[in-house]
């Protein structure tokens, strides 16, 4: 109670300081912000596959891309409004990602990691190449909509999504599917000694995160307002992966921050290699990004197996309405429990 | 008390073989539990005790028998839809979705009861949250039945053994089951918390009406809460009785005790 109003006002102010970045930010980076937004729902729905259900996945580029150029293609060949494009890439991305759920329910661990990656080169190699749907070469145009449309309106509708998606993530969890999704991770078993339908949550995981990741591509699609083939290679499938490990895979204030890191990171680094003129900046450019990414991963691995989740765990569970520790067992639990905390 | 009726099996485990590559891990054992029973099965480490379990939960397919359930065969029906039909059973390491408190545990094994959809509980409609109201409720009264109440908040990470043994059980009666089958659920209690244990056993028995099954290694509590016990010795039946047939029994005892031995415990 009594850290009640502290609480509220850096809530608030955290707030506000998303609010502003896209007021703040030179107009050249306007559409890294938007990036930053559809990386945080990219990872939200890595979160629910690898986070809640404990599946792997190394073909998530897949499912942004199914949803990009749906969208891109409703928006653009079918004339359908925004809203209502946005809607086709989720469902689009809920059914793709049916089919390699299907196939995931037979496989498991590596051999699931390997049938993702050949899930997302299919995609790439194959789905994205069918001219009449993706343009081909030239790429699927996909216009943003008329009270979007220019970059700073459209980057704040790609937060807004995002909160919305938080907002969604949150509820999953305080309920029976989100429950039930999360115990199967821990030991399949348990899950079915108390009646939980395995097959059917593991399969309910897959089409919630392809819905996410669709209504992610889709947002993506109309960032640059061109969507090609190029966008959805393995590399971005791997850079999903990292930013949700990195962020703390099952915490969803993590994985959001994990993925607005990955998404700034190149921009970053090719600021800090035009504006610092000194060593060790001058030799970082973007292209260091891969293996800045592979550090990053060791050091979660080795130091932090809850990311930067674990790292700010004092500060989530005071701002959650806990007490400021990273342990919640050490100190007397207030309320708390399921869904309590957002 | 609820007058165990061996006559009409509540489980009815019909001559079970199964067979992993050169071990006949179960041979043709047969078991009965009667409404309100608490049914032991003693035998030594690898005698098949768990391995029985994983056939009647549904985790394993026996080679041959059958498993009924309140007189319905279920040899090839899936674990869940077992559990939804009212058999509860704890792992012998321990079932629990560690990353959850023990409420959190108590509500999620709920599962199966819970009425209301998916999309009413996301949006928040009210029946929903009234329901998810009514399963802390519920968790809760499991937890003071356990006399686990203080642990409540607590994560499943932190506890010891014991303590999360107990959890364990709480989190399969939350499930609401007819049938109970503990698999040594006192591995890490003192001698003082199994005989508070074997007293909540009996009012398992008394007051939800459960008919229990139990594997446990600690044989003065399996003759001392049972009615009736089994003892399983290298995957077969070796002898079955009441608990002074099977304490008086030479052959139990020299499987347990070794040669020469006459009377358990």
């Amino acid at each position: 109670m009594s850290a009640r109003l502290p609480r509220l006002a850096v809530l608030g102010l955290l707030l506000l300081l998303v609010l502003a970045i896209p007021q703040v930010v030179p107009g050249v980076y306007i559409n890294v912000v938007a990036r930053a937004a559809v990386y945080g729902i990219v990872a939200l729905s890595m979160n629910v596959l690898v986070g809640y259900a404990g599946q792997a996945s190394l073909g998530h580029a897949a499912f942004l891309g199914v949803g990009a150029f749906a969208s891109g293609y409703a928006l653009t060949e079918m004339g359908m409004p925004f809203g209502a494009a946005l809607a086709v890439a989720a469902l689009v991305g809920m059914a793709a990602a049916l089919v390699l759920g299907g196939v995931a329910l037979r496989v498991t661990g590596l051999y699931l990691a390997l049938v993702t990656i050949a899930f997302g080169l299919f995609a790439q190699e194959t789905l994205f190449n069918i001219r009449s749907l993706t343009g081909g070469g030239a790429g699927q145009p996909a216009a943003r909509p008329s009270l979007f449309q220019g970059d700073v309106a459209y980057t704040y509708l790609c937060v807004g999504v995002l909160f919305l998606v938080i907002l969604f993530d949150w509820r999953l969890t305080a309920t029976r599917p989100g429950r039930a999704i999360q115990a199967l991770r821990d030991d399949e078993r348990v899950a079915a000694s108390w009646g939980i339908d395995v097959t059917a949550h593991k399969l309910l995981a897959f089409v919630i995160s392809g819905g996410i990741a669709g209504i992610g591509g889709g947002l993506f699609a109309s960032i640059e307002q061109i969507v090609s083939k190029e966008d959805f290679g393995l590399s971005l499938s791997i850079t999903f992966l990292l930013m949700t490990v990195v962020g703390g895979a099952g915490n969803r204030w993590g994985v959001v921050q994990g993925g607005i890191l990955f998404a700034v990171l190149p921009t970053l680094l090719d600021r800090t290699h035009a504006n610092f003129h000194v060593f060790p900046f001058t030799e970082l450019t973007a292209t260091w990004e891969p293996a800045i990414g592979a550090v990053l991963l060791l050091l979660t691995l080795t130091m932090f197996p809850g990311g930067i989740a674990q790292q700010q765990g004092a500060l989530l569970s005071w701002l959650g309405g806990g007490p400021f520790t990273r342990d919640p067992d050490a100190h007397a639990p207030q309320g708390g429990g399921m869904g309590a905390r957002p | 008390m609820l007058a165990p009726d061996p006559a009409k099996p509540v489980l009815d485990i019909d001559s079970v073989s199964i067979r992993f590559g050169g071990v006949q891990a179960l041979a043709e054992v047969s078991l009965k539990i009667g409404e309100g029973e608490i049914v032991g099965i003693l035998g030594p480490n690898g005698a098949g005790k768990t391995t029985l379990f994983n056939c009647v939960s549904g985790f394993y397919a026996p080679n041959s028998g059958r498993v009924r359930l309140f007189g319905e065969d279920v040899t090839e029906m899936k674990p869940e839809d077992r559990a939804q039909r009212g058999l509860g059973r704890t792992f012998q390491l321990v079932g629990l979705v560690r990353s959850f408190t023990v409420l959190e545990n108590l509500v999620v094994a709920q599962h199966a009861s819970v009425r209301s959809s998916g999309l009413a509980a996301i949006v928040g409609a009210p029946g929903a949250r009234r329901e998810e109201r009514l399963l802390r409720e519920r968790a809760d009264d499991v937890l003071d039945f356990m006399g686990l109440t203080a642990f409540r908040d607590r994560r499943i990470g932190g506890l010891p053994y014991g303590t999360l043994k107990m959890v364990e059980v709480a989190a399969v009666l939350a499930t609401d089951p007819s049938i109970l089958m503990l698999d040594e659920p006192l591995a890490g209690a003192s001698g003082e918390e199994g005989n508070i244990f074997c007293d909540r056993v009996e009012q398992m028995r008394t007051e939800l009406g459960l008919s229990v099954i139990l594997i446990e290694h600690h044989v003065p509590l399996v003759l001392r809460s049972s009615d009736y016990v089994y003892v399983l010795n290298f995957g077969a039946l070796l002898a079955e009785g009441t608990p002074e047939q099977v304490r008086d029994n030479s052959e139990v005892a020299e499987a347990y005790m070794g040669e020469g031995a006459s009377t358990l415990a």
